[in-house]
Protein backbone atom coordinates (compact mmCIF):
# COMPACT_ATOMS: atom_id res chain seq x y z
CA UNK A 1 0.00 0.00 0.00
CA UNK A 2 2.81 2.34 0.82
CA UNK A 3 4.34 1.92 -2.61
CA UNK A 4 1.05 2.55 -4.41
CA UNK A 5 0.59 5.79 -2.54
CA UNK A 6 4.23 6.69 -2.97
CA UNK A 7 4.21 6.11 -6.67
CA UNK A 8 1.04 8.03 -7.23
CA UNK A 9 2.34 11.00 -5.21
CA UNK A 10 5.56 10.99 -7.18
CA UNK A 11 3.66 11.04 -10.45
CA UNK A 12 1.48 13.85 -9.22
CA UNK A 13 4.48 15.89 -8.18
CA UNK A 14 6.15 15.49 -11.51
CA UNK A 15 3.06 16.29 -13.50
CA UNK A 16 2.75 19.58 -11.66
CA UNK A 17 6.39 20.43 -12.31
CA UNK A 18 6.13 19.62 -15.98
CA UNK A 19 3.10 21.90 -16.14
CA UNK A 20 5.41 24.74 -14.99
CA UNK A 21 7.70 23.89 -17.89
CA UNK A 22 10.83 23.14 -15.85
CA UNK A 23 12.05 19.85 -17.35
CA UNK A 24 13.20 18.78 -20.77
CA UNK A 25 11.73 16.05 -22.87
CA UNK A 26 13.38 13.26 -20.87
CA UNK A 27 11.26 13.53 -17.75
CA UNK A 28 8.13 13.65 -19.81
CA UNK A 29 9.19 10.46 -21.58
CA UNK A 30 9.73 8.57 -18.30
CA UNK A 31 6.46 9.70 -16.80
CA UNK A 32 4.37 9.13 -19.90
CA UNK A 33 4.35 5.40 -19.10
CA UNK A 34 3.66 6.03 -15.45
CA UNK A 35 0.78 8.33 -16.24
CA UNK A 36 -0.75 5.79 -18.61
CA UNK A 37 -0.66 2.96 -16.04
CA UNK A 38 -2.01 5.19 -13.31
CA UNK A 39 -4.90 6.47 -15.42
CA UNK A 40 -5.93 2.93 -16.32
CA UNK A 41 -6.42 2.08 -12.64
CA UNK A 42 -9.00 4.80 -12.30
CA UNK A 43 -7.36 7.51 -10.20
CA UNK A 44 -7.27 11.03 -11.64
CA UNK A 45 -4.42 13.51 -11.32
CA UNK A 46 -5.90 15.71 -8.60
CA UNK A 47 -4.14 15.63 -5.19
CA UNK A 48 -6.17 13.86 -2.55
CA UNK A 49 -4.17 14.63 0.58
CA UNK A 50 -5.77 15.30 3.91
CA UNK A 51 -9.30 16.67 3.62
CA UNK A 52 -11.83 16.39 0.89
CA UNK A 53 -12.85 13.12 -0.55
CA UNK A 54 -10.61 10.33 0.72
CA UNK A 55 -10.47 8.60 -2.68
CA UNK A 56 -13.27 6.92 -4.51
CA UNK A 57 -11.98 3.39 -3.89
CA UNK A 58 -12.23 2.15 -0.30
CA UNK A 59 -8.96 0.89 1.15
CA UNK A 60 -8.49 -2.85 0.85
CA UNK A 61 -8.53 -4.57 4.23
CA UNK A 62 -5.16 -6.12 5.09
CA UNK A 63 -5.29 -9.87 4.75
CA UNK A 64 -3.98 -12.50 7.11
CA UNK A 65 -0.26 -12.30 7.76
CA UNK A 66 1.86 -14.78 5.90
CA UNK A 67 2.62 -16.63 9.12
CA UNK A 68 -0.86 -18.18 9.13
CA UNK A 69 -0.24 -19.89 5.81
CA UNK A 70 3.34 -21.07 6.45
CA UNK A 71 3.75 -24.86 6.52
CA UNK A 72 5.83 -26.28 9.35
CA UNK A 73 8.36 -27.93 7.06
CA UNK A 74 8.90 -24.94 4.79
CA UNK A 75 12.27 -23.85 3.46
CA UNK A 76 13.20 -20.99 5.81
CA UNK A 77 16.13 -19.97 3.61
CA UNK A 78 13.57 -18.83 1.04
CA UNK A 79 11.75 -16.61 3.54
CA UNK A 80 14.96 -14.87 4.69
CA UNK A 81 17.58 -15.42 1.99
CA UNK A 82 19.58 -12.31 2.88
CA UNK A 83 19.93 -9.89 5.76
CA UNK A 84 16.63 -8.06 6.15
CA UNK A 85 14.86 -6.26 8.99
CA UNK A 86 12.44 -8.15 11.15
CA UNK A 87 9.00 -8.56 9.58
CA UNK A 88 6.35 -9.65 12.09
CA UNK A 89 4.21 -10.97 9.27
CA UNK A 90 6.97 -13.27 8.00
CA UNK A 91 8.32 -14.70 11.25
CA UNK A 92 5.94 -17.31 12.71
CA UNK A 93 7.27 -17.01 16.26
CA UNK A 94 5.38 -15.47 19.21
CA UNK A 95 8.25 -13.12 20.07
CA UNK A 96 7.84 -10.40 22.65
CA UNK A 97 10.41 -7.68 23.25
CA UNK A 98 10.59 -4.55 25.31
CA UNK A 99 10.33 -3.39 28.87
CA UNK A 100 6.88 -4.16 30.32
CA UNK A 101 4.72 -1.44 31.82
CA UNK A 102 3.45 -1.98 35.35
CA UNK A 103 1.44 -5.19 35.62
CA UNK A 104 2.09 -5.87 31.97
CA UNK A 105 4.06 -8.08 29.65
CA UNK A 106 6.67 -7.17 27.04
CA UNK A 107 4.91 -5.83 23.95
CA UNK A 108 4.04 -8.19 21.09
CA UNK A 109 5.91 -8.35 17.81
CA UNK A 110 3.36 -6.43 15.71
CA UNK A 111 4.64 -2.87 15.33
CA UNK A 112 7.52 -3.47 17.73
CA UNK A 113 10.42 -1.15 16.99
CA UNK A 114 12.82 -2.92 19.33
CA UNK A 115 12.66 -6.04 17.21
CA UNK A 116 13.35 -4.07 14.06
CA UNK A 117 16.25 -2.12 15.61
CA UNK A 118 18.29 -5.08 16.79
CA UNK A 119 20.28 -6.97 14.12
CA UNK A 120 18.68 -10.35 13.49
CA UNK A 121 20.25 -13.56 12.29
CA UNK A 122 17.15 -14.98 10.64
CA UNK A 123 19.05 -15.30 7.37
CA UNK A 124 21.85 -17.28 9.05
CA UNK A 125 20.08 -20.32 10.43
CA UNK A 126 22.10 -23.56 10.54
CA UNK A 127 20.36 -24.76 7.38
CA UNK A 128 21.34 -21.56 5.55
CA UNK A 129 24.94 -21.76 6.81
CA UNK A 130 25.18 -25.35 5.57
CA UNK A 131 23.90 -24.33 2.16
CA UNK A 132 26.35 -21.44 1.92
CA UNK A 133 29.30 -23.57 3.01
CA UNK A 134 28.39 -26.26 0.48
CA UNK A 135 28.71 -23.66 -2.25
CA UNK A 136 31.90 -22.19 -0.76
CA UNK A 137 33.71 -25.50 -0.24
CA UNK A 138 34.75 -25.58 -3.87
CA UNK A 139 36.95 -22.52 -3.34
CA UNK A 140 38.78 -23.84 -0.27
CA UNK A 141 42.04 -25.76 -0.28
CA UNK A 142 43.27 -28.43 2.09
CA UNK A 143 45.94 -27.87 4.71
CA UNK A 144 49.02 -30.05 3.97
CA UNK A 145 48.71 -33.09 6.19
CA UNK A 146 52.45 -33.26 6.90
CA UNK A 147 52.31 -30.02 8.94
CA UNK A 148 49.94 -31.12 11.64
CA UNK A 149 51.89 -29.89 14.69
CA UNK A 150 53.25 -26.44 15.49
CA UNK A 151 56.74 -27.86 15.96
CA UNK A 152 56.83 -29.13 12.37
CA UNK A 153 55.52 -25.81 11.09
CA UNK A 154 58.28 -23.97 12.98
CA UNK A 155 60.91 -26.33 11.64
CA UNK A 156 60.02 -25.94 7.97
CA UNK A 157 58.63 -22.39 8.00
CA UNK A 158 60.45 -20.47 10.72
CA UNK A 159 59.67 -16.94 9.51
CA UNK A 160 56.28 -15.67 10.76
CA UNK A 161 54.65 -12.56 9.31
CA UNK A 162 51.86 -11.02 11.37
CA UNK A 163 49.42 -8.45 10.02
CA UNK A 164 46.01 -7.17 11.10
CA UNK A 165 42.87 -6.32 9.10
CA UNK A 166 40.18 -4.03 10.49
CA UNK A 167 36.48 -4.17 9.54
CA UNK A 168 34.13 -1.52 10.84
CA UNK A 169 31.39 0.77 9.65
CA UNK A 170 32.35 4.36 9.15
CA UNK A 171 32.94 7.02 6.55
CA UNK A 172 35.98 5.12 5.24
CA UNK A 173 36.72 1.45 4.71
CA UNK A 174 40.47 1.93 5.23
CA UNK A 175 42.29 1.83 8.54
CA UNK A 176 45.87 3.19 8.64
CA UNK A 177 46.81 0.70 11.37
CA UNK A 178 46.40 -2.12 8.86
CA UNK A 179 49.75 -1.33 7.21
CA UNK A 180 51.80 -2.57 10.20
CA UNK A 181 53.71 -5.82 9.59
CA UNK A 182 55.58 -7.77 12.29
CA UNK A 183 58.18 -10.27 11.21
CA UNK A 184 59.17 -12.88 13.83
CA UNK A 185 61.99 -15.35 13.42
CA UNK A 186 63.90 -17.63 15.79
CA UNK A 187 67.62 -16.90 15.61
CA UNK A 188 68.42 -20.58 16.11
CA UNK A 189 66.92 -21.24 12.65
CA UNK A 190 69.30 -18.84 10.94
CA UNK A 191 72.83 -19.82 9.94
CA UNK A 192 74.80 -17.76 12.50
CA UNK A 193 78.09 -18.56 14.18
CA UNK A 194 79.08 -17.37 17.66
CA UNK A 195 80.46 -13.97 16.67
CA UNK A 196 77.56 -13.35 14.24
CA UNK A 197 75.02 -14.22 16.93
CA UNK A 198 76.54 -11.80 19.45
CA UNK A 199 76.84 -9.05 16.85
CA UNK A 200 73.23 -9.61 15.81
CA UNK A 201 72.09 -9.22 19.41
CA UNK A 202 73.98 -5.96 19.69
CA UNK A 203 72.51 -4.70 16.40
CA UNK A 204 68.88 -5.44 17.20
CA UNK A 205 68.90 -4.49 20.87
CA UNK A 206 65.40 -4.58 22.36
CA UNK A 207 63.81 -6.42 19.43
CA UNK A 208 65.18 -9.77 20.64
CA UNK A 209 63.53 -11.75 23.41
CA UNK A 210 65.92 -14.09 25.24
CA UNK A 211 63.26 -16.35 26.72
CA UNK A 212 61.70 -17.32 23.39
CA UNK A 213 64.80 -16.72 21.23
CA UNK A 214 62.64 -14.63 18.87
CA UNK A 215 63.64 -11.59 16.87
CA UNK A 216 60.66 -9.30 16.12
CA UNK A 217 60.98 -6.67 13.40
CA UNK A 218 58.04 -4.24 13.26
CA UNK A 219 57.74 -2.31 10.00
CA UNK A 220 55.25 0.53 9.74
CA UNK A 221 57.09 3.30 7.97
CA UNK A 222 55.63 2.60 4.51
CA UNK A 223 52.03 3.38 3.57
CA UNK A 224 51.18 -0.08 2.20
CA UNK A 225 51.35 -3.49 3.82
CA UNK A 226 53.24 -5.10 0.96
CA UNK A 227 55.86 -2.38 1.13
CA UNK A 228 56.25 -2.87 4.86
CA UNK A 229 56.62 -6.61 4.38
CA UNK A 230 59.37 -6.06 1.82
CA UNK A 231 61.07 -3.53 4.10
CA UNK A 232 61.04 -5.98 7.02
CA UNK A 233 62.56 -8.73 4.84
CA UNK A 234 65.19 -6.27 3.65
CA UNK A 235 66.05 -5.36 7.27
CA UNK A 236 66.43 -9.03 8.15
CA UNK A 237 68.75 -9.59 5.19
CA UNK A 238 70.90 -6.59 6.07
CA UNK A 239 71.13 -7.60 9.76
CA UNK A 240 72.15 -11.12 8.81
CA UNK A 241 74.90 -10.11 6.43
CA UNK A 242 76.22 -7.31 8.62
CA UNK A 243 76.48 -9.62 11.61
CA UNK A 244 78.79 -11.95 9.68
CA UNK A 245 81.14 -9.07 8.86
CA UNK A 246 84.04 -8.40 11.26
CA UNK A 247 84.99 -4.74 11.43
CA UNK A 248 88.51 -3.70 12.52
CA UNK A 249 87.22 -1.75 15.52
CA UNK A 250 85.58 -4.89 16.93
CA UNK A 251 89.02 -5.93 18.15
CA UNK A 252 88.72 -3.19 20.79
CA UNK A 253 85.92 -5.07 22.55
CA UNK A 254 86.48 -4.71 26.28
CA UNK A 255 85.27 -6.61 29.33
CA UNK A 256 82.39 -4.13 29.75
CA UNK A 257 81.09 -5.00 26.22
CA UNK A 258 80.97 -8.74 26.85
CA UNK A 259 77.47 -10.23 26.89
CA UNK A 260 78.31 -12.96 29.39
CA UNK A 261 80.61 -13.12 32.37
CA UNK A 262 83.69 -15.31 31.90
CA UNK A 263 85.78 -16.28 34.94
CA UNK A 264 89.13 -16.48 33.12
CA UNK A 265 91.25 -13.36 33.70
CA UNK A 266 88.69 -11.89 36.03
CA UNK A 267 89.33 -10.23 39.42
CA UNK A 268 87.54 -13.19 41.05
CA UNK A 269 90.08 -15.68 39.66
CA UNK A 270 93.00 -13.48 40.65
CA UNK A 271 91.67 -13.06 44.18
CA UNK A 272 91.06 -16.78 44.65
CA UNK A 273 94.48 -17.74 43.31
CA UNK A 274 96.21 -15.16 45.51
CA UNK A 275 94.28 -16.34 48.59
CA UNK A 276 95.09 -20.01 48.02
CA UNK A 277 98.75 -19.28 47.23
CA UNK A 278 99.02 -17.27 50.46
CA UNK A 279 97.45 -20.16 52.36
CA UNK A 280 99.38 -23.03 50.83
CA UNK A 281 102.52 -21.58 49.36
CA UNK A 282 103.82 -20.31 46.04
CA UNK A 283 104.42 -23.69 44.37
CA UNK A 284 100.73 -24.71 44.04
CA UNK A 285 99.84 -21.81 41.69
CA UNK A 286 99.95 -23.91 38.50
CA UNK A 287 97.96 -26.82 40.01
CA UNK A 288 95.21 -24.64 41.40
CA UNK A 289 93.23 -24.36 38.22
CA UNK A 290 93.09 -28.15 37.89
CA UNK A 291 91.42 -28.68 41.25
CA UNK A 292 87.78 -29.75 41.43
CA UNK A 293 86.86 -27.23 44.15
CA UNK A 294 88.27 -24.40 42.10
CA UNK A 295 86.17 -25.54 39.16
CA UNK A 296 83.04 -25.63 41.31
CA UNK A 297 83.81 -22.17 42.60
CA UNK A 298 84.25 -20.97 39.02
CA UNK A 299 80.89 -22.49 37.98
CA UNK A 300 79.04 -20.97 40.93
CA UNK A 301 80.46 -17.49 40.36
CA UNK A 302 79.68 -17.67 36.63
CA UNK A 303 76.13 -18.79 37.39
CA UNK A 304 75.66 -15.99 39.92
CA UNK A 305 76.80 -13.34 37.48
CA UNK A 306 74.93 -14.67 34.41
CA UNK A 307 71.68 -15.92 35.88
CA UNK A 308 71.36 -13.38 38.64
CA UNK A 309 70.89 -13.86 42.37
CA UNK A 310 68.44 -16.46 43.49
CA UNK A 311 68.27 -18.84 46.45
CA UNK A 312 69.71 -21.67 44.44
CA UNK A 313 72.68 -19.79 42.99
CA UNK A 314 73.61 -18.21 46.34
CA UNK A 315 73.45 -21.61 48.08
CA UNK A 316 75.67 -23.17 45.42
CA UNK A 317 78.16 -20.31 45.84
CA UNK A 318 78.17 -20.84 49.60
CA UNK A 319 78.85 -24.58 49.18
CA UNK A 320 81.61 -23.92 46.67
CA UNK A 321 83.31 -21.33 48.93
CA UNK A 322 83.18 -23.70 51.90
CA UNK A 323 84.79 -26.46 49.86
CA UNK A 324 87.52 -24.27 48.37
CA UNK A 325 88.55 -22.76 51.72
CA UNK A 326 88.12 -26.08 53.62
CA UNK A 327 85.65 -24.62 56.11
CA UNK B 1 10.98 -14.69 -4.03
CA UNK B 2 7.34 -14.68 -5.15
CA UNK B 3 6.38 -11.81 -7.40
CA UNK B 4 2.76 -11.97 -6.30
CA UNK B 5 3.52 -10.40 -2.90
CA UNK B 6 3.02 -6.70 -3.55
CA UNK B 7 2.22 -5.77 0.06
CA UNK B 8 5.28 -4.51 1.93
CA UNK B 9 5.30 -3.77 5.60
CA UNK B 10 8.05 -1.14 5.70
CA UNK B 11 8.05 2.34 4.19
CA UNK B 12 9.83 2.94 0.91
CA UNK B 13 13.23 4.41 1.83
CA UNK B 14 13.99 7.78 0.31
CA UNK B 15 16.89 6.47 -1.78
CA UNK B 16 14.77 3.80 -3.42
CA UNK B 17 11.78 5.89 -4.42
CA UNK B 18 11.92 4.77 -8.03
CA UNK B 19 11.86 1.06 -7.24
CA UNK B 20 9.28 -0.94 -9.11
CA UNK B 21 6.64 -2.83 -7.20
CA UNK B 22 7.58 -6.44 -7.70
CA UNK B 23 11.34 -6.31 -7.11
CA UNK B 24 12.56 -6.92 -3.58
CA UNK B 25 14.30 -3.82 -2.20
CA UNK B 26 17.43 -4.37 -0.11
CA UNK B 27 18.50 -1.70 2.35
CA UNK B 28 22.18 -1.26 1.56
CA UNK B 29 24.43 -0.81 4.56
CA UNK B 30 28.06 0.36 4.66
CA UNK B 31 28.99 -0.66 1.13
CA UNK B 32 28.75 -4.40 1.73
CA UNK B 33 26.59 -5.90 -1.01
CA UNK B 34 24.58 -8.90 0.05
CA UNK B 35 26.42 -11.71 -1.60
CA UNK B 36 24.79 -14.44 0.45
CA UNK B 37 21.54 -14.21 -1.51
CA UNK B 38 23.29 -14.16 -4.88
CA UNK B 39 25.45 -17.07 -3.76
CA UNK B 40 22.55 -19.16 -2.63
CA UNK B 41 20.10 -18.45 -5.40
CA UNK B 42 22.55 -18.70 -8.24
CA UNK B 43 24.47 -21.59 -6.66
CA UNK B 44 23.03 -24.06 -9.11
CA UNK B 45 23.81 -21.91 -12.14
CA UNK B 46 27.31 -21.08 -10.87
CA UNK B 47 28.31 -24.64 -10.12
CA UNK B 48 27.17 -25.77 -13.54
CA UNK B 49 29.72 -23.33 -15.04
CA UNK B 50 33.15 -24.74 -14.13
CA UNK B 51 35.02 -21.59 -15.25
CA UNK B 52 34.40 -19.78 -11.93
CA UNK B 53 37.03 -21.80 -10.06
CA UNK B 54 40.55 -21.18 -11.34
CA UNK B 55 43.50 -23.25 -10.14
CA UNK B 56 46.87 -21.49 -10.47
CA UNK B 57 50.40 -22.74 -9.93
CA UNK B 58 51.16 -19.95 -7.48
CA UNK B 59 51.91 -21.47 -4.04
CA UNK B 60 49.22 -20.86 -1.43
CA UNK B 61 50.15 -18.84 1.66
CA UNK B 62 49.95 -20.86 4.87
CA UNK B 63 48.44 -19.25 7.94
CA UNK B 64 49.44 -20.76 11.23
CA UNK B 65 46.82 -18.75 13.09
CA UNK B 66 43.92 -16.51 12.13
CA UNK B 67 42.32 -14.80 15.09
CA UNK B 68 39.10 -12.81 15.01
CA UNK B 69 38.32 -10.23 17.65
CA UNK B 70 34.70 -9.10 17.36
CA UNK B 71 33.58 -5.96 19.18
CA UNK B 72 30.04 -4.81 19.79
CA UNK B 73 27.73 -3.04 22.20
CA UNK B 74 25.27 -5.91 22.60
CA UNK B 75 26.37 -9.23 24.06
CA UNK B 76 23.52 -11.26 22.59
CA UNK B 77 24.39 -10.12 19.06
CA UNK B 78 27.97 -11.28 19.66
CA UNK B 79 26.67 -14.61 20.98
CA UNK B 80 24.70 -15.21 17.81
CA UNK B 81 27.61 -14.12 15.66
CA UNK B 82 29.96 -16.49 17.50
CA UNK B 83 27.54 -19.34 16.82
CA UNK B 84 27.47 -18.43 13.14
CA UNK B 85 31.27 -18.06 12.84
CA UNK B 86 32.06 -21.31 14.66
CA UNK B 87 29.47 -23.23 12.66
CA UNK B 88 30.78 -21.84 9.39
CA UNK B 89 34.34 -22.83 10.38
CA UNK B 90 33.21 -26.37 11.24
CA UNK B 91 31.34 -26.75 7.97
CA UNK B 92 34.36 -25.60 5.97
CA UNK B 93 36.63 -27.97 7.91
CA UNK B 94 38.68 -25.34 9.76
CA UNK B 95 40.12 -26.22 13.20
CA UNK B 96 38.98 -23.85 15.93
CA UNK B 97 41.63 -23.68 18.65
CA UNK B 98 40.06 -21.14 20.99
CA UNK B 99 36.78 -19.31 21.54
CA UNK B 100 36.62 -17.01 24.53
CA UNK B 101 34.86 -14.03 25.96
CA UNK B 102 37.10 -11.12 26.88
CA UNK B 103 36.07 -8.76 29.70
CA UNK B 104 34.09 -5.74 28.55
CA UNK B 105 35.38 -2.16 28.42
CA UNK B 106 33.23 0.63 29.83
CA UNK B 107 33.80 4.24 28.95
CA UNK B 108 32.00 6.58 31.33
CA UNK B 109 31.74 10.32 31.35
CA UNK B 110 29.89 12.93 33.35
CA UNK B 111 28.28 15.96 31.75
CA UNK B 112 26.33 18.92 33.04
CA UNK B 113 22.61 18.28 32.88
CA UNK B 114 21.64 21.84 32.12
CA UNK B 115 22.63 24.08 29.27
CA UNK B 116 23.47 26.97 31.60
CA UNK B 117 24.68 26.92 35.26
CA UNK B 118 23.41 24.25 37.72
CA UNK B 119 26.83 22.77 38.27
CA UNK B 120 25.57 20.41 40.96
CA UNK B 121 23.26 18.55 38.60
CA UNK B 122 25.06 16.25 36.28
CA UNK B 123 24.19 13.34 34.07
CA UNK B 124 26.40 10.29 33.50
CA UNK B 125 26.69 8.22 30.33
CA UNK B 126 28.57 5.05 29.64
CA UNK B 127 29.46 3.05 26.56
CA UNK B 128 30.06 -0.67 26.94
CA UNK B 129 32.12 -2.57 24.41
CA UNK B 130 31.88 -6.36 24.58
CA UNK B 131 34.45 -8.60 22.94
CA UNK B 132 34.51 -12.11 21.53
CA UNK B 133 37.70 -13.89 20.48
CA UNK B 134 37.82 -16.78 18.01
CA UNK B 135 41.12 -18.36 17.05
CA UNK B 136 41.47 -20.65 14.06
CA UNK B 137 44.60 -22.54 13.20
CA UNK B 138 46.17 -24.16 10.17
CA UNK B 139 44.43 -22.44 7.27
CA UNK B 140 45.58 -22.10 3.70
CA UNK B 141 45.43 -18.75 1.94
CA UNK B 142 42.43 -19.67 -0.22
CA UNK B 143 40.45 -21.10 2.70
CA UNK B 144 41.24 -18.05 4.82
CA UNK B 145 40.15 -15.71 2.06
CA UNK B 146 36.88 -17.60 1.53
CA UNK B 147 36.07 -17.88 5.24
CA UNK B 148 36.97 -14.28 6.08
CA UNK B 149 35.00 -12.88 3.19
CA UNK B 150 31.95 -14.97 4.14
CA UNK B 151 32.16 -14.02 7.79
CA UNK B 152 32.83 -10.32 7.12
CA UNK B 153 29.99 -9.95 4.63
CA UNK B 154 27.61 -11.26 7.26
CA UNK B 155 28.91 -9.00 10.02
CA UNK B 156 25.86 -7.38 11.64
CA UNK B 157 25.45 -3.63 11.89
CA UNK B 158 27.12 -2.07 14.91
CA UNK B 159 29.76 -4.78 15.19
CA UNK B 160 33.44 -4.31 14.33
CA UNK B 161 36.08 -6.94 13.70
CA UNK B 162 39.87 -7.18 13.86
CA UNK B 163 41.51 -10.08 12.07
CA UNK B 164 45.13 -10.95 12.93
CA UNK B 165 46.80 -13.33 10.52
CA UNK B 166 50.14 -15.06 11.17
CA UNK B 167 51.55 -16.34 7.89
CA UNK B 168 54.40 -18.85 7.75
CA UNK B 169 57.24 -18.47 5.29
CA UNK B 170 60.50 -20.24 4.60
CA UNK B 171 63.81 -18.52 5.34
CA UNK B 172 64.55 -16.41 2.23
CA UNK B 173 67.25 -17.78 -0.07
CA UNK B 174 69.56 -14.83 0.37
CA UNK B 175 69.79 -15.40 4.13
CA UNK B 176 70.89 -19.02 3.97
CA UNK B 177 74.60 -18.18 3.70
CA UNK B 178 76.53 -14.99 4.36
CA UNK B 179 77.46 -13.28 1.11
CA UNK B 180 81.00 -12.57 2.28
CA UNK B 181 82.09 -16.14 1.54
CA UNK B 182 81.46 -15.76 -2.18
CA UNK B 183 82.73 -12.18 -2.41
CA UNK B 184 85.79 -11.81 -0.18
CA UNK B 185 86.67 -8.60 -2.07
CA UNK B 186 83.70 -6.80 -0.48
CA UNK B 187 84.89 -7.88 2.93
CA UNK B 188 88.36 -6.47 2.29
CA UNK B 189 86.88 -3.19 1.07
CA UNK B 190 84.76 -2.90 4.23
CA UNK B 191 87.82 -3.52 6.37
Amino acid sequence: MATHAGRSLLCLGRIRASGLGLQGPLSRVTYATHVSTRSSSGKTGLPTRGGGKLGRRPKRAPGDPRTEKMPVDQDWTAVYPAAAPFRPGSVPLPVRMGYPVKRGVPPEKKGNLELIKIPNFLHLTPAAIRKHCEALKAFCTEWPSALDTDAKCDEHFPVKTESTDYVSAGPSVRNPAARVVRLKVKLSCLNLDDHAFKKMLKLVGERYCRDTDTLTITADRCPLRQQNHDHATYLLTVLYHESWKTEPWEAQKSVADMEEYSWEDSPSQRNLVDTLVRAEGEEVREQLLGRREVHEYKDSVTRLKNEGESERTVMLYKEAVKKVLDL
Amino acid sequence: MSSTVVLRTYKVPRALGGCSGNKKCHVIRSRRPLASSTFFHSATTFLSKPSLITVTEEPDTLFQKVSLLVKGHDKSVLDSYELFATMAAKELGITISKVCDLPKDTERFTLLKSVHIFKNHRVQYEMRTHYRFVELSHLTGSTAQVYLEYVQRNLPEGVAMEVTKIAMEKVPDHILKPMWEEDPIDKKISQ
